[in-house]
């Protein structure tokens, strides 16, 4: 890694993350409020049959149970726009955009070699990611605390969630930067980036919508983000794995593809 | 040791064909300019040399280091400044240069001289980039390529942008890099800025290297144009070494010289020579006789 990178790119983000943070932060504890004042309301309505059963299953969260919102707070699509900026829109624009505009050659005309210049970025972008969740799952923590129903969240399981949201988001961060290091362009980098987040939440969000399309939710990675199988204590050691395992992968194409490159100069 | 040595270096692009067996030698502590027009292979040349383009054939030394294997460490001891650089628009000057020198290993110790020759006040590189001129930026380009002292200097189209006032103290500092022993790698298209600051000159067209000469060598040996004006009969010139294209009329007499002037002088001595031109050979026109038409890249 390097550190002057790894400081100049922190300081480039430090206004966006800041402004992100606090959002996730509002919007992580805005949700235990619903819960608590509207929960109960919610679960006798589903069970009247007045609201479809499915609204139960969006994403693995609901506002029925605490754990349920917790999960609902990392599926909403607000979260996941958040969470994207930096997942997907930093991520692939990273190198691409460096490219694009002209600076990528005068950052790599020092002695610097392209791996620790993938790798610092990569760590960035984890970083980011990190702090997202972090702030997301503390704002829950807080406002479960000020709706008076922290002790129906399990505190001790809260890291692990964070480490399946940081997985799945640091996924999408190592294949946006890896698209971004074999593009010269940032479009493309994040259009294909974007474009494979967008397919991968229809498909889940449709599988717990539809069930005869329930078929589909393996094939996205969204579908390995189980907060409330975590708190709940019955998540598979799998899910994780699989996500670890996407990231691996990205990581060895960009590590494989980024320094055999030919930079030539920017059009 | 030199600077750099490339050997039968050679870049294609699926049907094109970049660069083409280039061999070049640039001594230590010269000024080498680097002709050409645009796509005739400088920037690829470049490019290969700082290891942001594999070679397809041939091999590269900087400062005695392969341009593959070595290429961090090569950029340790060098500096470049892109062809109309791009810079960090919402960093101030002074945040772009820490951040470079952040990344480089060796401190910026000749930043405070180049800021004062190039008039960088300290009020100008507070402000941020977006807020400069092309002019400012081309400084700032300049700064960041040498403020480090590199042991060589890349610089492409280093005066793109900058007023004649800055130029000339641009190439102050070349002077003052070159006394200092640095070595100077100088690509452009402004012929009079290479004749007037280059000892010696590579020129490239279509990917390939077409001369290689000290600058006054290059000069020397090109045509000059003479314009003669005399009274009495016209001296004869036909037979005489190296005089061509003679046309006399009116009391005025033109004519080409190649190479040595001796003959034609001798065989003027003797008539009345009322005012006499000989053009000295640009640089300009040397250039445009090398090419002839085009430079752009071939298709292999």
């Amino acid at each position: 890694m390097n550190g002057a990178l790894f400081g100049h790119t922190w300081r480039s983000q430090r206004i966006r993350l800041g402004l992100i943070s606090l959002a996730l932060l509002v919007w992580g504890g805005l949700l235990p409020f619903i819960y608590a004042t509207f929960g109960s309301r919610f679960k006798s309505l589903l069970e009247s049959g007045l609201m479809p059963a499915q609204f139960a299953r969006f994403g693995g969260g609901d506002v029925f149970t605490l754990t349920g919102t917790v999960a609902l707070s990392l599926i909403h699509p607000v979260p996941m726009i958040l969470i994207s900026v930096f997942a997907v829109g930093f991520s692939s624009y990273a190198i691409a955009g460096e490219r694009q505009q002209g600076t990528l050659e005068v950052v790599l005309a020092r002695p610097l070699d392209r791996r620790t210049f993938y790798v610092t970025l990569l760590l960035a972008s984890f970083g980011f990611v990190a702090i997202a969740i972090a702030m997301l799952l503390g704002g829950t923590i807080i406002g479960s605390s000020l709706a008076g129903v922290l002790a129906e969240l399990p505190l001790q399981r809260m890291p692990l969630v964070w480490l399946n949201g940081v997985l799945l988001f640091g996924a999408f961060a190592t294949i946006g930067l890896a698209a971004s290091s074999s593009f010269d362009r940032a479009a493309p980098a994040l259009g294909w980036t974007l474009g494979i987040v967008i397919v991968m939440y229809v498909l889940e969000v449709l599988g717990s919508f539809w069930p005869d399309a329930a078929f589909l939710q393996p094939y996205s990675l969204f579908h390995y983000l189980r907060p409330k199988a975590v708190l709940t204590g019955a998540a598979e050691a799998s899910d994780f794995a699989l996500l670890a395992i996407v990231i691996v992968v990205a990581m060895v194409w960009a590590i494989a593809v980024f320094p055999r490159r030919d930079l030539a100069a920017p059009i | 040791m030199h600077a750099i040595e490339t050997v039968g270096l050679t870049k294609r692009y699926r049907t094109i064909r970049a660069l083409e067996s280039l061999n070049i030698e640039v001594r230590e502590g010269e000024i080498f300019g680097f002709l050409g027009p645009n796509g005739a292979g400088k920037s690829t040349t470049i490019r290969l040399l700082l290891g942001f383009l594999h070679p397809t054939a041939g091999q590269a030394r900087v400062l005695g280091l392969d341009i593959v294997k070595d290429s961090v460490a090569i950029r340790r001891r060098l500096g470049y400044l892109p062809g109309g650089i791009a810079l960090y628009d919402t960093l101030s000057g002074k945040q772009q240069l820490d951040y470079l020198t952040a990344l480089n290993d060796r401190p910026p110790i000749r930043r405070a001289e180049l800021c004062e020759r190039l008039e960088l006040s300290a009020g100008t590189l507070e402000r941020r980039v977006r807020d400069y001129s092309r002019g400012m930026r081309q400084k700032i380009g300049i700064a960041q390529a040498l403020q480090h002292d590199p042991d060589l200097a890349i610089l492409d189209e280093p005066s793109e942008g900058l007023d004649p006032l800055m130029q000339r103290a641009f190439y102050g500092i070349l002077e003052t890099l070159k006394e200092a022993g640095r070595t100077i790698f100088f690509s452009s298209h402004v012929l009079s800025e290479v004749e007037r600051v280059c000892d010696r000159v590579a020129i490239i067209r279509r990917g390939r290297l077409v001369a290689v000469e000290d600058i006054a060598g290059l000069l020397a040996r090109r045509r000059r144009n003479v314009v003669m004006r005399f009274d009495g009969p016209p001296p004869r010139l036909d037979g005489v070494g190296g005089v061509s294209n003679i046309e006399a009329r009116d009391g005025r007499l033109t004519c080409g010289i190649d190479g040595d002037i001796g003959p034609f002088l001798a065989a003027i001595s003797d008539s009345r020579v009322t005012d006499l031109t000989i053009e000295p050979a640009h640089l300009e026109e040397v250039f445009l006789e090398l090419y002839g038409g085009g430079g752009e890249a071939d298709a292999v």
